[in-house]
């Protein structure tokens, strides 16, 4: 097989270690990329920066332990951010392996600020009918969720009782791992007219363009580079900004691969032209 | 002769007393400034698209609002006389006006002007004050003029939507019953549709099974319905050709309509015992273990085709890399564009969008069918003229020539 | 009657549906409520459907000694004993929480992490410039992988005023032609949902029955 076939049929195996060392060396041995801070990213920002204290927020865990990865970052960073405003959460979870994601994220950062649950935050849990439920927090949250996540019935939380529905929310968060920043975007804020931003995968934050210029998601955080440029503003470096530098030598890594099998695509199709001239 | 002090001490006398005066002037206007002023510009007005439930009122920050502490919102039933609040004193006030019928409402932060009052009667009529409050003053507005909810049956917003929705569904019932007539509608050729026939041959000929996908979503999801409609028509030809098909399910109701259809398409080719239940199962509702479970079926069974048809999220690559692995002819299609890069750099064929929407028209040629197809290319007919109308109009303004003219000169 | 049946409650509930969006009707609102209502009632019966299929399923293969039968135990025996764990020790904490913590969620994650690794080899294969068009994917995609990390800051600088840089260039691509491109695929898949929505509620789509034709 001559170089340049070899050059476009790279053992799988070969790429796999190839990547999985470009993953590890760096967050070993940390480079310490800059980290530059987007529109997108700071729109979120600035949405829960002009939130005033005692102010409510709807915070969707939208994801379950796949890419927690990728949005745990950004949940603990945005929760940080809004505890630190003195901001009050109401918080639930589309997925059943979401519960466990944000029961651990919520007492977490809740002890780190000295939040009260009950009073400061109320964690509401798991719902399997996403558009259900996200109607019909419109018309009454009590009746979407007669109990929270631990079974105490809602009319006894005292954070639930400033609570009825989308009209006492002053922003709507969702961190997802799908499309439901999408459907909360259409459902709630489009017929209730809550103010949503979102943080998403970077696979599912390419979607959400369309909303963003539309203002119908006026800030949104994208994959992990999202998550970086949020701790760069609230200034609480985490997860993100550590994996900045193996996302960065991964994708060199797959463009040198890139470049390599295009090389020898071309060297094969030198080849083969002089092959017919002659 | 007079004396020169007191022919100077004359226009001297009377600079003082003025000067003093127009010191007072300035002092009472400067205290004046600092000193909060009743809400002004109160106006009270139906609120758009409800019942008759509610009214909304609205006002003018009156004064420094750094020294108010809250709005009061008094509500009189009826059209209220007239009435004049002598005193500022905030017991005062409110003794006066609960003795007049009127009554407090609500409470509203400093850094709201605006307030909805629910719960009214249509054609009842309703007087508003809004009075500003710090310590032991309150200072009420003049009173609005009265207004009464009125009913709205159609919500206003919503009109240009309830249009839309009736000008397709008319596009929809005149193009199914002009199909039902016969009439002869053209789809594009899809080369991933040509080519399931081709697919299921050589599934046929190589004697593997086929592999068939409709996706992630439940049965609500419009991208699940077409997939299942498409497997009814793939299960036909397997049936035809007594190839099996393995079809496993995240979706438990999905998994039940698939089970049906299935079983429905063997029977209408005369072959129903070629139904088993165990093809056409439930694996997981967990994204990655369906995937994981899916993964190595193929890697073990090595299907020849695959079809991955449906709603797909992050686990789509994982399943055409594999399924690419193994060497299967792959057709997807989705209407999940982050999921449509990987597909078709991995799948052989791919439909995108619509064309899964299309999927079961074409194989089937059924008019019903085609004639909502049609439907959807004269509505986006429609659009497209409306955008590019949209685009032209405010070009033809003065303002916009005025621009353009500034810009180039 | 069997067939009729579904397609009517269909019609109905459709249209009933549909018109609470264009009314404020409390008649409505309140008939909306209620069809929420039954629809997570629904979904929730779903699971048991769901898990019923996955005991039926695993408990064929094991009688019937199919290949790799014995993974099957494996299955009903992590079902069984979840339960159980929340039943006795609650999900707060327990086995139940540590299994969750320690097997569910690392292997969830485990799983997503193949993503990278067949991102790579999917990329590698599949960007090729054997035509014009496959020429302009690889530089769109080139262009974004690079965009999308910091290192895409670092590359390029000031022209004629304006910052050019590898991520300026990365998001130009997706505020502007992925843009283009995504609304123009929205607008046809929202037409398509349109056009099947309405097709169940006239009663002429009938997939959801179970029947193909």
């Amino acid at each position: 097989m001559a170089f340049y076939d070899r050059m476009m049929q790279i053992d799988r195996r070969i790429i796999y270690l190839c990547m999985t060392l470009a993953v590890a060396i760096p967050l070993i041995v940390p480079i310490g990329m800059p980290v530059q801070v987007s529109d997108e990213a700071r729109g979120f920002y600035d949405h829960i920066e002009d939130l005033e204290a005692g102010d409510i927020v709807l915070f969707s865990f939208d994801y379950e332990g796949d890419v927690m990865a990728e949005l745990n970052p950004m949940s603990i960073a945005a929760l940080r951010h809004l505890f630190r405003q003195g901001v009050r959460v109401v918080s639930v979870t589309m997925y059943a392996g979401g519960t466990g994601i944000a029961q651990d994220i919520l007492e977490e950062t809740a002890a780190e600020y000295g939040k009260e649950y009950g009073i400061d935050y109320v964690f509401l849990g798991y719902n399997p009918d996403w558009s259900g439920t996200i109607l019909r927090l419109g018309e009454s949250f009590k009746a979407t969720y007669p109990a929270d996540q631990f079974g105490k019935s809602t009319r006894e939380i005292p954070l639930m009782q400033d609570v009825e529905t989308y009209d006492d929310i002053a922003l709507l968060v969702s961190i997802a791992g799908s499309a439901l920043s999408e459907y909360w975007a259409i459902w709630a804020g489009g017929r209730y007219g809550v103010t949503v931003v979102s943080g998403n995968t970077a696979i599912q934050a390419i979607l959400i363009y369309p909303y963003y210029n539309a203002g119908q998601i006026p800030g949104f955080l994208g994959g992990l580079k999202g998550a970086a440029e949020y701790e760069r503003l609230v200034d609480i470096p985490g997860l993100g900004i550590k994996g900045m530098d193996a996302q960065s030598v991964a994708h060199l890594l797959m463009l040198s691969f890139i470049v390599i099998g295009n090389v020898g695509y071309f060297l094969s199709r030198r080849h083969e032209r002089k092959l017919k001239e002659e | 002769m007079r004396s020169m002090k007191a022919v100077t001490s004359r226009p001297a006398a009377m600079y003082v007393p003025l000067s003093l005066l127009l010191f007072l002037i300035a002092f009472v206007l400067l205290c004046a400034q600092d000193v909060p002023a009743s809400p002004a510009r109160v106006r009270a007005a139906d609120t758009p698209d409800d019942w008759g439930t509610c009214l909304r009122l609205t006002w003018s920050q009156a004064g420094p609002a750094d020294q108010i502490e809250t709005y009061e919102v008094w509500r009189y039933d009826g059209a209220a006389p007239a009435l004049t609040i002598p005193t500022v004193a905030a017991d005062s006030v409110d003794m006066l006006l609960k003795s007049l019928g009127w009554a407090v409402v609500d409470t509203v932060k400093i850094t709201d002007t605006t307030f909805t009052d629910t719960g009214l009667d249509a054609g009842s009529d309703y007087t508003y004050i809004v009075a500003a409050s710090f310590g032991a003053t309150k200072l009420p507005s003049e009173p609005t003029v009265p207004v009464s909810p009125s009913k709205q049956y159609l919500r206003g917003a919503t009109v240009n939507v309830l249009v839309a929705v009736a000008v397709f569904m008319a596009l929809v019932v005149l193009l199914v019953e002009w199909a039902r007539r016969g009439a002869k509608l053209f789809i594009r050729r899809i080369a991933g549709l040509e080519a399931v026939e081709e697919a299921v041959g050589r599934a046929t000929e190589m004697g593997r099974p086929i592999l068939y996908v409709p996706g992630l979503d439940p049965m609500d999801e419009v991208a699940t319905v077409a997939a299942i409609d498409i497997l009814g028509q793939v299960a036909k030809k397997a049936g035809e050709y007594e190839t099996r098909l393995v079809c496993p399910n995240r979706d438990p109701i999905v998994m039940a309509v698939a089970q049906q259809v299935v079983r429905e398409s063997y029977a209408s080719v005369g072959k129903p015992h070629l139904y088993q239940d165990e093809n056409v199962f439930y694996v997981t509702y967990s994204q990655f273990g369906y995937a994981a479970a899916v993964a190595a079926y193929m890697v073990r069974e090595r299907p020849a085709t695959n079809f991955f048809i449906g709603k797909f999220y992050a686990e789509s690559l994982v399943l055409a890399e594999t399924g690419n692995a193994t060497g299967a002819i792959q057709i997807a299609g989705t209407d999940s564009d982050a999921q449509l890069p990987f597909f078709i750099s991995a799948c052989d064929y791919t439909l995108i969008g619509e064309e899964l929407y299309a999927g079961a028209v074409y194989l089937s040629r059924r008019p019903l069918l085609l004639g909502a197809l049609k439907a959807q290319d004269y509505a986006k007919i429609i659009i497209l003229v409306a955008m590019v109308l949209g685009i032209i109009i405010p070009m033809l303004s003065p303002e916009f020539f005025e621009t353009y003219r500034s810009l180039f000169g | 009657m069997k067939r009729q049946g579904p397609v009517v409650v269909a019609f109905i509930i459709g249209m009933l549906m549909l018109i609470q969006f264009f009314t404020p009707n409390p008649f409505f609102l309140r008939l909306y409520n209620l069809f929420l209502d039954w629809k997570q009632v629904v979904l929730g019966c779903t699971l048991i459907l769901g898990t019923w299929s996955l005991i039926r399923y695993h408990t064929r293969r094991i009688g019937r000694r199919q290949q790799n039968w014995q993974y099957s135990y494996v299955t009903l025996i992590g079902l069984a004993f979840m339960v159980l764990a929340a039943l006795i020790w609650k999900t707060e904490g327990g086995p139940y929480r540590w299994m969750f913590q320690n097997i569910q969620v690392p292997m969830q994650a485990t799983m997503f992490s193949l993503l990278a690794f067949y991102v790579a080899s999917a990329s590698y294969r599949a960007f090729r410039a054997r035509t014009f068009a496959a020429t302009l994917l690889l530089i769109a995609g080139a262009l974004v992988m690079l965009g999308r990390v910091p290192v895409g800051a670092l590359i390029g600088g000031n022209i004629g005023g304006h910052e050019v840089t590898v991520s300026t260039i990365a998001d130009w691509i997706l505020n502007v032609p992925n843009l283009a491109a995504k609304r123009g695929i929205m607008i046809g898949v929202g037409l398509g949902m349109t056009a099947t929505a309405i097709k169940i509620i006239l009663g002429i789509e009938t997939t959801y029955l179970g029947k193909s034709d």
